[in-house]
């Protein structure tokens, strides 16, 4: 399950974001992407995630040349409802309607109710929240929303995973738990995972680090 | 899906924007009519007419729109934004016309206000001959435009300020401002307000083109001759002589110009105070003799004096008193969440707008079931439920304007939201004049247009026609009041969804419209006020053959039977509460059984 990157180009119509980009992320590692801001790093998640199109519009609407494959199979026509990559944010963004419990249930594939129940207590108990199911997300802490939100990324079965900052927005003893709660499990799924950030105490395995060149 | 979206959003501005244009150019087309205008030309009327809809429209829009401003700022620096809206509702479900016939009853010669000061203050035992409903100068009329709109404006600007994103930042940005020196209230002044006044553009043109072209409230309330010029062209309108129709057609003509060359010239002045409030100058904002806080940071304020004052009560009353604002202020900017001051000017201001429309209602409430009702007294000699037995003799009113409002609201509300959802951001901005149309054209003019396309369509007199007219009023309001939560609706909860498998109808089903549902529900609540509250189109469409509410209560108002008048703008005042009610209590946000630890 070897997530290959390949991008020719990034850019809009008006300028060149990136030129040849290529990397591969083998299953359970954690390739990390570094570079200034406005370097092209999250437009590189949104290539890989398929939401390139929601980033900007007109003018300004970015596109990509190249090819993505996850395992041999070409994503790039595929919808990101397809794809099967997940994405976790600098925010948790848990939706503010549902329970802890629905939000994690919300990603849980279909199938029989009582399994995918069972699967959403195992995650809460894997995130050191059972009992917190019925919660209303906003009483949770930071650090707890995040666990939550990692939860469901993971609960959806994902072949590959993009974190966005994820750890960003946490103070620096949550951060340094968090990261490696994150780091874990990315190895126990034994998925490939790319990671985005600015802070080089986030960086996964400093041999797997790539750095966009900050350009004109 | 991406390669649907723009056919679908085709289809959807084709279905709409047919009969919009179809209405506009009919309406143009009424005046390219030389001999009207000559016509208009040589009536005496028409110019003093048009004076008074200017001054009472501009009157009535600056007063509505510079209380907004001063509530909202009142309400946001010392954030009690809450309980500034939560009585807004009722206040915006309140329908013109039943507020005007309400206030007469306060306000006219044997109204509440002199009732009660009469005779023992007043001397009067008869109710004298006052000009108080109906003035020539357009002072009841000016009132009631105002306070009816004020809640309008405030809503919309809620409607700005609720969306988290907005609010996170603009908090953020006013705190900010505040560490570089600048007093609560002058940082709102500085940075919020400049920011959210532009996004309030339309709901404004909407008021300003309201009050300059209102109809029915201006017959209730407004002077009589000469009228208004909307009341003018609306008579012309009603002549059975087709040169005075054509007349009354050109007259709105001119009202729409009117709208037009106000609307600008507002702009200009709008982007002239924006351009000082971005350069400022320097002042902070902090009312004290000595200008220390002006050149300063807050901090530098609790000099020693002030230290002393406060630390030290009674010790020098005087320094205390000079230091009293700098304080006040120091308090709003450091502990803004527990400044409870019993009397502040905010609650003075918000207590005086409830009162208002609380009077009014009860005066409609206790008007309607008034029997006999000698001056001086303060309450009727009898009650009777008479009024009310004969609203429900005629049901059927009641049945044709709920039909309308549930069958126009459905079909506006499904409009909009396919339409935010599907068309481009582009088209959609550049398509909001257009969709807006019928909130910017006078009443008077978009009824004649109306008119020759039901016509056109055989729509004329039918309930089909009734029901277009009413849709194409209702669309405008709830796309204004949908779009703010809908367009600002986190794009990432889309991407996540996605990333989780999701389809797209599972995505909108689940996730986007239940967390957007106390938007919908509430901007399907103002559409069903709005159809409610439709004078004109109703008459002038239905032909006479289809009575509302509105249209009942309206040319009631003309007449004598006041419990009558109290019913039916009491009922017109009703419908629209309910159907909020009925928003607020479908909206409340979920109770989570384990609320917190």
């Amino acid at each position: 399950m070897t997530l290959s990157v390949h991008l020719k180009q990034l850019g809009s119509a008006q300028r060149v974001l990136l030129l040849d980009l290529r990397f591969d992320v083998a299953p359970g590692e954690i390739l990390t992407l570094m570079g200034a801001s406005g370097s092209g790093k999250s437009s590189v998640l949104a290539a890989i995630a398929g939401t390139l199109h929601s980033v900007a519009e007109g003018a300004q609407a970015l596109r990509f040349d190249g090819t993505i494959t996850l395992n041999g199979t070409d994503l790039t026509p595929l919808p990101t409802a397809r794809r099967g990559i997940g994405l976790l944010f600098q925010d948790p963004l848990l939706f503010a309607h549902m329970t802890v419990a629905e939000n994690l249930l919300f990603a849980v594939p279909s199938g029989p109710r009582a399994q995918r129940l069972q699967q959403v207590e195992q995650a809460l108990l894997d995130a050191e929240l059972a009992g917190y199911g019925e919660r209303d997300p906003a009483t949770l802490s930071g650090g707890q929303r995040a666990r939550v939100a990692l939860m469901r990324a993971l609960l959806a079965q994902p072949r590959a995973l993009l974190l966005d900052e994820p750890f960003s927005k946490l103070d620096a003893a949550l951060r340094d738990q968090f990261r490696t709660l994150v780091f874990d499990h990315i190895r126990a799924q034994n998925i490939p995972a790319v990671l985005v950030t600015h802070d080089a105490a986030d960086i996964a395995d400093p041999a797997r680090l790539l750095e966009l060149p900050a350009h004109a | 899906m991406t390669n649907l979206r723009r056919p679908a959003a085709a289809a959807l501005l084709l279905l709409v924007a047919l009969p919009l244009l179809a209405v506009a150019i009919q309406a143009l087309r009424a005046l390219f009519d030389a001999a009207a205008w000559a016509s208009l030309a040589g009536d005496p009327q028409w110019l003093p007419a048009l004076g008074l809809s200017l001054w009472t429209g501009l009157a009535s829009t600056a007063l509505a729109w510079w209380i907004t401003a001063w509530l909202l700022a009142q309400g946001f620096v010392r954030q009690r934004l809450g309980a500034l809206l939560s009585g807004l509702p009722v206040m915006l479900a309140t329908p013109h016309a039943a507020f005007a016939i309400g206030l007469v009853f306060l306000i006219s010669p044997s109204g509440w206000i002199l009732r009660a000061l009469s005779p023992w203050l007043t001397g009067f035992d008869w109710p004298p001959p006052w000009p108080t409903t109906q003035d020539p100068w357009g002072l009841g009329l000016i009132v009631a435009l105002t306070l009816k709109e004020i809640p309008f404006l405030l809503w919309t600007a809620a409607t700005q300020l609720q969306r988290d994103d907005v609010r996170q930042r603009w908090r953020a940005e006013h705190a900010l401002a505040q560490t570089l020196g600048y007093a609560p209230q002058r940082a709102w002044w500085r940075v919020v307000w400049p920011q959210l006044a532009p996004r309030l553009f339309w709901p404004l043109l909407a008021v300003l083109a309201y009050g300059l072209t209102v109809v029915d409230m201006a017959l209730v309330i407004g002077p009589a001759s000469p009228p208004t010029l909307a009341v003018l062209a609306w008579q012309w309108l009603q002549d059975a002589d087709l040169v005075v129709n054509a007349r009354g057609a050109v007259a709105g003509g001119v009202l729409a110009l009117a709208v037009l060359v106000t609307a600008l010239g507002w702009r200009a002045l709008q982007a002239v105070a924006a351009r000082r409030a971005r350069r400022g100058n320097g002042q902070r904002g902090w009312r004290l003799e000595n200008a220390v806080a002006t050149s300063v940071r807050p901090e530098p304020v609790e000099g020693p004096t002030q230290v002393l004052a406060s630390d030290a009560p009674g010790l020098r009353p005087l320094a205390r008193l000079r230091t009293g604002q700098a304080r006040r202020d120091r308090e709003r900017l450091t502990q803004p969440k527990n400044h409870t001051r019993p009397f502040t000017s905010l609650s003075i201001g918000l207590w005086l707008l409830t009162s208002v429309y609380a009077a009014v209602l009860l005066a409609l409430a206790v008007g309607s079931v008034a029997g006999v009702w000698r001056f001086p007294a303060l309450w009727p000699d009898a009650l009777t439920a008479q009024a009310w037995l004969s609203v429900w003799a005629s049901l059927d009113t009641v049945g044709t304007t709920l039909g309308l409002a549930l069958a126009s609201t459905a079909l506006a509300l499904v409009w909009c939201v396919a339409w935010l959802e599907f068309s481009p951001r582009r088209w959609d901005q550049a398509l909001r004049p257009l969709l807006y149309l019928p909130l910017v054209l006078p009443a008077v003019l978009w009824v004649v247009g109306l008119y020759s396309v039901a016509l056109q369509w055989r729509l004329e007199g039918q309930w089909w026609g009734l029901l277009l007219a009413h849709t194409v009023m209702v669309l405008p309001y709830v796309l204004l009041a949908l779009s703010p939560a809908y367009l600002g609706f986190d794009p990432r909860a889309a991407q996540l969804s996605d990333s989780l498998g999701h389809s797209r109808a599972t995505f909108l089903w689940r996730v986007k419209w239940p967390l957007l549902r106390r938007s919908l529900v509430a901007s399907a609540a103002v559409g069903f006020a709005v159809s409610v509250t439709q004078y004109l189109p109703t008459l002038y469409i239905g032909a006479g053959r289809f009575a509302t509410v509105t249209t009942e209560a309206v040319t009631l108002a003309a007449g004598a039977q006041r419990s009558l008048t109290s019913a039916y703008a009491g009922l017109q005042f009703l419908l629209p509460v309910l159907a909020f009610g009925l928003a607020a209590w479908i909206g409340r946000p979920r109770r989570f059984r384990v609320a917190s630890a």
